[in-house]
């Protein structure tokens, strides 16, 4: 009795060092906690457009100012609404995506606006910046994706057994995910 | 006993791989090429001419601007598609980052180029965004898609001229962790079923093991097919991707 006790522990130790146990859990974490980087970086190239965004437009269509206040009020509530990476538990990633969404709905409204004012469209600067504003969306859809793998590579290790039991002893929780709610998951339209 | 853990760690072992998920894109060429024209718009000089062009930027520079035309994006939007495209099949170099990506889809008349993330920087999105509009674009539309592919190519590299320089003979890869642990499970499996089949006292304790590990078998010149399965690249052009990865950015147009 006393000898199984023994092999059943040094099996443990055996398999929390091999590289399928807790090294693992640790790698990916570490994999979701980097890309986690990567979305909030991508999150903050759009942010940083926008005042550039809206000073072109307020030049052309005095008339918007309430659509433009939305947009700046929206921008500073996503910018200012930031998760600790150590910490990415499905209610922050939730509070964080839904500033962020509110954001993306402004700035879709802003620019079907746009749409009714000629001067505006064939304004370079804001060809350009609508070209940016497009890629960036393009490049937050990606990092966002990415996210979404690397937590969903972690989630589904952590509670498979038998590392369920490791991950329980060192405190490795669940993370969460971007959801695709209406209106986010396409891209604010760019395209005239 | 420390026959049934050494089993135990090789199930285990084998348990623990990797998965690896299918996409729905075309596979990376063999041989591996950087014009792949898919919807046959190009004839075979102007496919070869590109090929040169691009696969000798390739050789001085080591960045690697790939073209591929397809029919139809069957349903994808067109960034999305260069981007895990480009991602698949790594162009550009791993660490450097220094791929591009110009992707035609004829039948919805939708163009793209993606550009790495060490490209970004030298191609902004803006940049991108002219050449479609202003280059690629009006080629097109009068169905001169050599001509457009070829100008937009030539700003590129104007674009990353001086940026990147290629280090002769540096790609080297890492042996696989997993291809160890797999060696490792099946030769522990291997043990287990030995020992167990040969002595036929399976409670012993110490000995059958010790006797096993001391024992030269048979078996081990099949270990040889493992260094077989590496992918062999070049074929004197093009040499093959390299890893680069994508993170969206760029620029995407009609015509």
């Amino acid at each position: 009795m006393k000898r199984l006790t023994l092999y059943l522990i040094g099996f443990i130790v055996i398999s929390s060092l091999s590289s399928c146990g807790y090294n693992t859990m640790v790698e990916l974490d570490e994999k979701a906690t980097g890309q986690w980087a990567n979305v909030e970086n991508a999150y903050q190239r759009r942010g940083d457009l926008i005042p550039n965004l809206v000073n072109t437009v307020k030049g052309a269509a005095e008339s918007e100012k309430s659509i433009l206040t939305d947009v700046m009020e929206a921008r500073s509530k996503a910018t200012s609404t930031t998760i600790d990476a150590n910490n990415l538990s499905p209610e922050k990633i939730a509070q964080f995506q839904q500033a962020q969404d509110g954001l993306s709905s402004a700035l879709s409204r802003l620019l079907v606006t746009v749409e009714r004012y000629p001067d505006i469209k064939s304004n370079q600067n804001f060809l350009d910046l609508q070209a940016q504003l497009e890629g960036t969306e393009n490049r937050i859809s990606v990092e966002r994706k990415r996210f979404n793998d690397a937590v969903q590579a972690y989630n589904s290790y952590i509670r498979s057994f038998p590392q369920t039991i490791i991950a329980g002893w060192f405190d490795f929780e669940k993370k969460g995910y971007f959801q695709a709610t209406p209106g986010s998951e396409k891209a604010p339209e760019v395209q005239f | 006993m420390t026959k049934s853990s050494i089993l135990l760690f090789g199930i285990w072992s084998l348990f623990c791989l990797p998965k690896v998920l299918a996409q729905d894109l075309p596979e990376r060429p063999n041989p591996p090429t950087l014009v792949n024209d898919f919807a046959e718009i190009l004839n075979a000089s102007q496919r070869k001419s590109l090929e040169d062009k691009l696969s000798n930027y390739n050789d001085s520079t080591s960045s690697q601007i790939a073209i591929v035309i397809i029919p139809s994006l069957n349903g994808y939007e067109v960034a999305q598609y260069a981007v895990e495209l480009a991602e698949k099949w790594g162009i550009g170099q791993e660490g450097k980052d220094n791929g591009i990506l110009i992707l035609v889809a004829i039948n919805d008349r939708r163009m793209n180029i993606s550009t790495g993330y060490g490209v970004e920087a030298f191609v902004p999105d803006v940049t991108a965004n002219r050449i479609i509009d202003r280059t690629m674009a009006p080629n097109f539309r009068n169905g001169n898609y050599f001509e457009g592919l070829d100008q937009a190519t030539s700003i590129l590299m104007a674009l990353l001229s001086g940026q990147f320089v290629a280090e002769p003979g540096a790609r080297n890869e890492g042996f696989p962790i997993t291809l160890i642990l797999v060696i490792m499970g099946i030769f522990f499996i291997i043990i287990f079923l030995r020992s167990k089949g040969g002595g036929g006292r399976g409670g012993g304790g110490f000995r059958p093991t010790v006797h096993t590990f001391g024992n030269p078998y048979r078996g081990r010149s099949s270990w040889g097919d493992f260094s077989s399965g590496g992918g062999s690249f070049g074929s004197g052009g093009f040499g093959g991707f390299g890893g680069g990865s994508f993170g969206g950015g760029g620029a995407s147009g009609s015509w």
